[in-house]
C-alpha cells in the first residue's frame, strides 16, 4: 500500500530522471496518433454522401442514412451471417487443432523427429493465400487428386465439383485455415509447455499418473493462461473471418455463402464508388469486434481467469 | 519458473498484436482525399506553352516518358522493347503501359481514386464514369483542335457523342474507327464458335439453330471422344468468371436476331427497350443448356473455372465449342494453338450464324465501326504535360508510326511487294505469334487510338489481319478449307453482315457506366448479382422448370423495370440527339 501512494507523487526530479524514457515513449504516442487515430477522421464519410470530387469537407451530411441503407440491404445481412459463421468455425477449428497438435508434438520423445515435424508443419504459414487457393483449386478440381482418390476407392462414381455446392464452401475455408495455420499457432503453445516446471511431471509420475493423466492434470492447466489470452484476442478477431480466401475461391454459384464483410466493403466502397457505405460497413465491423472482446474479457474476469484489461 | 510463464504469455501477446496491425490497416486506406486535385488540373494546363504542332521534343533529343494504366487485362512488354524505342526516337516520347491483373476494372479504378494519384494516361474501362465523377480527368476540348491527327480521328458528331453532361470531352474512344474503305475480315465480336475439325468430320453441314449446333457437337463427341494424343474432348464450355459471364447470359439477344446492345434489346420499329432476360427465347436457351448439362455435354467445371483456367483449356485444343467474344480468347488461344501445331489438326475456331429458329436474320456481326462512348483513353490531372501527352497520341496516328505499331519493321516483320503491297512469309507469321518475340520486339500501344480499314497509301490495310491476301494466307489450311466449303472468304462471311441498326447503337455504352446512385443503376447491379448466382443454378438444376420459376421470382424482385425505364430514357435522348444531324 505504502509503495502505491508514493508513486502518485510525481516530482520534477523524477521526471528529469526519466527524461529519456518519456521522450522515447512520446515518439511512440505520436506515431500511434498519426497512424491509428488520425485515419479515424475518415469515419466521417459514413455520415456523408461522400464524393471524391468534393472531399471530406464539402460532401453533403446525411446523418444515419447510410447505416439505414446498409441494414435494409438483404445482402448485407447475409454477409454478416457468412462472416460470423466462417469466423466462429475458423476460430474453433484452428484453436482446437493448434492445441491438440502442440500437445501431441510435445509427447514425441525423439528430439530430431519433433523438430522436423514442427518445421514442416509451420511452413504453409509462409505461403500467400493466392498460392494456397491455387493448390486447393487444383486439388479439388474434377481431375484433381481428391476426385481421383474418391473415384479410385469407388466412393463416388462421378467427379464432384466441390466449388459448385454452397454446402462445401465453409468446410473448405475451415480446412484451408487449419492446413495453413495449425503449425504456426502451435508454436506459442509449445513454448508455453516448455515453460512448465519439469518437477511437476516428475511428481505426477511418482503418483502413478499415466500419459493421459499427465496431459490432463499438468500440461493443460500449465498452458491455460496462454489459451485464455489467445482465445480473448481471437474472439475480437472473429469478424476478420478473411478476405483473400473467400475472394479468390468464390464464384457466382456460391456467392450467397462466400461473401464476407470485407468483400462487401470492397464491392460497394471501391467498385461501386460508394465510399460512404463501405465506411459504414467497416465501422459496424469494428464496433462489433470491440463489443465482442469486451464481453469475452468480462466473462474471463468473472471466472477469475487471465484477461486482457 | 514464474518469469518463464509470464514470458510465454508476453510472446503470445506480441505475436497476436503483430497480426492485428496487419488487419487494421484496411479501413483507413480510404481516407485519402484529393480535394485539391481540381486545382492542380487548372495549374497543369498552363505549364507548357508554345507551338504544339511541331515535335519540339525530338529536336532536343530528349525522350519524354509517360505512364499509362488500362483497366483491361493485357501483357506488358519488355522495357527495352525494340519498336517502342524506334517510335520513341521518331516522335520523342514513350509510354510505360500497365494492365489489370486479378481485379475487376472498377476495383482497380476505385483504388486509384482512393489514393488520389493517377498515371498520365488512363483507360478505366467499366470504371470510366467513376474517374469522371472523381474529377480525375482533364477536359480535352481545347486541345483537340490543335492536333490535326486527333481532330481527324473522329467526326464532329462522334466528338459530340463523347461529351459528358458538363459539355466537355474527357476521353477519346480508341477503337472501331475505320479509315477509308472497310476491310472486314475478322469477326471481332461474340458468336457461337466451333472447331473446324467438327465441321470437317460432319462434311460441313449448314448449322443455323442451337439444336443443330448441339446435335453436331454431340454426334462428333460420340464418334471422337478424344484427341489424337488421347486427351478427352470437352464438348462445350461456358466462361462465367466475374464480368466475363456475358458468355453465358447475353446470347438471348442474338438468338432473337438482334445486335449486341449488350444489356437490353432495342426494338428498331417501335424504339422501345426489351429486357432479354425474360423473353421466351431466353428460357428456351437456358433450357437447352440445361438439357446439355444433364447429358454431360456442357463442361461441369463451367461455372467455377477462372478465366486463366478457361484459356488454358482452350489452348489445349480440347474444347469443341463455346460462346465468347473473339477478342476475349482468340489472340492468346490462336497463337498457342499455332505454336503447338494444333491449328493444322482442326482446333481453330470459326463462328456459326445461329439463331433460336430457322429463318431469323442474325446480327452477330455489324458492319461499320461501333463507337463505344463509355470509355476511351483519357489524360489525368496527375499528368504534368498535357500538351506533350496529346502530341504523343497525335503522333501515334501518323501513318508511318501506325505501320510500325501494327505491321512492324520493314523487311523484318513484313516485306513490300513491287506493287507496294505488304506481305509476310510463314516464318514472319510464326515469329509474330511467339510471346517472347512479341514482348521484346512488338509494341502496338494497343489501347491508344488506332485505325482499321485502308491505309493512307490506298493499297494496304491498317493492320495485317485486315489485309485480304495476308489474312487469307495466314489462316491454317483447315480454316481455309472450311471457309471454301461455306463459300466464305473471311470470318465475317461465315455470319453475314448487317448495317448498324440505328444511331442509338450500342446501348451498353450507357449501362456500362451506370452507378448505384440511381434507382435503375441499383437495379442493374442487383440484376447482375442475381444472374451470376441463378443462371448457373438454372443450367445445373435437375428440375429446370422449378429452378427457372425461382429465378424469375428473385429476378423480378429486384425491380428490373427501373433499369428498363432508365435505358428507355437514354434511348429517347440519343434519338433526339441524332435527329439534330439529319
Amino acid at each position: 500500500m505504502a509503495s502505491q501512494e508514493k508513486k502518485k507523487n510525481i516530482t520534477w526530479k523524477e521526471i528529469k530522471k526519466q527524461k529519456v524514457l518519456i521522450i522515447w515513449s512520446l515518439v511512440l504516442v505520436i506515431y500511434g496518433v498519426i497512424f491509428y487515430y488520425l485515419p479515424l477522421a475518415g469515419w466521417a464519410m459514413a455520415f456523408q454522401d461522400y464524393k471524391p470530387k468534393n472531399g471530406l469537407f464539402h460532401s453533403a451530411f446525411v446523418g444515419m442514412d447510410k447505416f439505414k441503407q446498409l441494414f435494409s440491404d438483404a445482402s448485407f445481412i447475409r454477409v454478416i451471417r457468412n462472416t460470423l459463421g466462417m469466423g466462429v468455425i475458423n476460430l474453433i477449428v484452428t484453436f482446437v487443432m493448434a492445441i491438440l497438435f502442440a500437445i501431441l508434438l510435445n509427447e514425441v520423445k525423439s528430439n530430431g523427429g519433433k523438430k522436423t515435424v514442427q518445421t514442416i508443419s509451420y511452413l504453409p504459414h509462409f505461403l500467400s493465400w493466392i498460392i494456397v487457393t491455387g493448390i486447393l483449386h487444383d486439388a479439388l478440381s474434377s481431375t484433381g487428386i481428391i476426385n481421383e482418390l474418391l473415384l479410385k476407392f469407388h466412393i463416388l462414381d462421378q467427379p464432384l465439383n466441390f466449388f459448385a455446392h454452397p454446402k462445401f464452401f465453409w468446410p473448405i475455408v475451415a480446412f484451408a485455415n487449419v492446413w495453413k495455420e495449425t503449425g504456426w499457432n502451435a508454436i506459442i503453445y509449445l513454448s508455453a509447455i516448455t515453460a512448465i516446471d519439469p518437477s511437476l511431471y516428475e511428481a505426477a509420475n511418482m503418483d502413478g499418473a499415466g500419459r493421459w493423466a499427465r496431459i490432463r492434470y499438468v500440461t493443460l492447466p500449465g498452458i491455460k493462461p496462454t489459451i485464455m489470452i489467445l482465445l480473448l484476442m481471437n474472439v475480437g478477431n472473429v469478424l476478420n473471418a478473411g478476405f483473400e480466401i473467400q475472394y479468390l475461391l468464390g464464384n457466382g454459384l456460391v456467392q450467397s455463402v462466400s461473401q464476407t464483410i470485407d468483400i462487401y466493403v470492397l464491392k460497394w466502397g471501391i467498385s461501386q464508388n460508394d465510399f460512404s457505405i463501405g465506411t459504414a460497413a467497416g465501422i459496424f465491423k469494428s464496433f462489433v469486434s470491440i463489443v465482442l472482446i469486451v464481453i469475452a474479457n468480462q466473462i474471463a474476469k468473472k471466472n477469475g481467469e487471465e484477461r486482457l484489461f | 519458473m514464474k518469469t518463464k510463464k509470464i514470458l510465454s504469455v508476453l510472446l503470445a501477446a506480441a505475436m497476436m498484436s503483430a497480426m492485428f496491425t496487419g488487419c487494421g490497416g484496411g479501413d483507413s486506406a480510404q481516407t485519402g482525399t484529393n480535394a485539391d486535385a481540381d486545382a492542380d488540373a487548372n495549374a497543369n494546363s498552363g505549364t507548357q506553352t508554345g507551338d504544339s504542332g511541331n515535335k519540339e521534343a525530338s529536336g532536343s533529343g530528349e525522350i519524354k516518358e509517360f505512364t499509362a494504366f488500362f483497366a483491361v487485362p493485357g501483357s506488358e512488354i519488355n522495357d527495352d522493347n525494340e519498336i517502342q524505342q524506334m517510335i520513341a526516337e521518331k516522335i520523342g516520347a514513350k509510354v510505360k503501359e500497365t494492365w489489370l491483373t486479378g481485379q475487376s476494372a472498377q476495383e482497380a479504378v476505385g483504388t486509384l481514386i482512393a489514393g488520389g494519384e493517377y498515371p498520365d494516361f488512363i483507360d478505366g474501362g467499366d470504371g470510366m464514369a467513376q474517374l469522371y465523377d472523381a474529377g480525375a480527368l482533364v477536359a480535352l476540348d481545347d486541345y483537340i483542335d490543335k492536333y490535326p491527327n486527333i481532330k481527324e480521328f473522329l467526326t464532329e458528331e462522334e466528338w459530340d457523342r463523347l461529351r459528358q453532361d458538363d459539355g466537355h470531352i474527357y476521353w477519346i474512344q480508341q477503337f472501331g474507327n475505320i479509315y477509308g474503305e472497310e476491310k472486314a475480315t475478322t469477326h471481332n465480336d461474340e458468336a457461337f464458335w466451333i472447331q473446324t475439325r467438327v465441321l470437317e468430320w460432319a462434311g460441313y453441314p449448314e448449322v443455323h439453330t442451337m439444336d443443330q449446333y448441339f446435335d453436331l457437337i454431340e454426334s462428333y463427341n460420340e464418334a471422337n471422344p478424344a484427341m489424337e494424343d488421347g486427351t478427352t474432348n470437352i464438348p462445350y464450355t461456358i466462361l462465367c468468371d466475374d464480368w466475363r459471364y456475358f458468355c453465358l447470359e447475353n446470347a438471348p439477344q442474338f438468338l432473337d436476331g438482334y445486335p449486341n446492345d449488350g444489356s437490353c434489346i432495342v426494338d428498331p420499329e417501335t424504339l422501345t427497350i426489351i429486357d432479354y432476360n425474360t423473353t421466351p427465347t431466353a428460357k428456351r436457351y437456358f433450357q437447352k443448356l440445361n438439357e446439355e448439362f444433364q447429358k454431360g455435354i456442357v463442361d461441369p467445371e463451367s461455372f467455377t473455372q477462372t478465366y486463366d483456367e478457361y484459356i488454358a483449356k482452350l489452348s489445349t485444343g480440347r474444347v469443341l465449342g463455346m460462346i465468347d467474344q473473339w477478342w476475349d480468347f482468340a489472340y492468346t488461344v490462336n497463337d498457342s494453338l499455332k505454336q503447338q501445331g494444333l491449328d493444322v489438326k482442326g482446333c481453330n475456331y470459326v463462328p456459326l450464324p445461329i439463331t433460336i429458329d430457322e429463318g431469323i436474320k442474325n446480327q452477330w456481326h455489324n458492319s461499320g465501326g461501333t463507337l463505344n462512348v463509355a470509355s476511351g483513353i483519357a489524360i489525368t490531372t496527375s499528368c504534368k504535360d498535357v500538351e506533350g501527352a496529346m502530341q504523343f497520341i497525335n503522333d501515334l496516328l501518323d501513318q508511318e508510326v501506325h505501320d510500325l505499331r501494327f505491321w512492324g519493321v520493314k523487311d523484318v516483320d513484313y516485306n513490300v511487294e513491287e506493287s507496294g503491297e505488304f506481305s509476310r512469309t510463314e516464318d514472319m507469321r510464326m515469329q509474330s505469334s511467339d510471346t517472347a518475340y512479341k514482348a521484346s520486339h512488338a509494341c502496338t500501344y494497343s489501347y491508344f487510338p488506332q485505325y482499321t480499314g485502308t491505309s493512307r497509301d490506298g493499297v494496304n490495310a491498317m493492320k495485317p489481319e485486315n489485309q485480304p491476301a495476308e489474312f487469307y494466307d495466314s489462316l491454317s489450311k483447315n480454316v481455309q478449307e472450311c471457309f471454301a466449303a461455306y463459300g466464305a472468304e473471311t470470318y465475317v462471311d461465315m455470319l453475314g453482315t448487317s448495317e448498324a441498326p440505328g444511331p442509338w447503337y450500342p446501348m451498353y455504352s450507357y449501362s456500362n457506366n451506370m452507378t448505384t446512385a440511381t434507382e435503375g443503376g441499383m437495379a442493374w447491379t442487383k440484376m447482375g448479382e442475381i444472374k451470376h448466382e441463378y443462371l448457373p443454378k438454372v443450367v445445373m438444376a435437375s428440375d429446370f422448370e422449378g429452378a427457372w420459376e425461382e429465378y424469375m421470382e428473385v429476378y423480378n424482385g429486384c425491380n428490373p423495370q427501373a433499369f428498363v425505364d432508365e435505358m428507355q430514357a437514354e434511348l429517347d435522348r440519343r434519338m433526339a440527339e441524332a435527329a439534330k444531324y439529319n
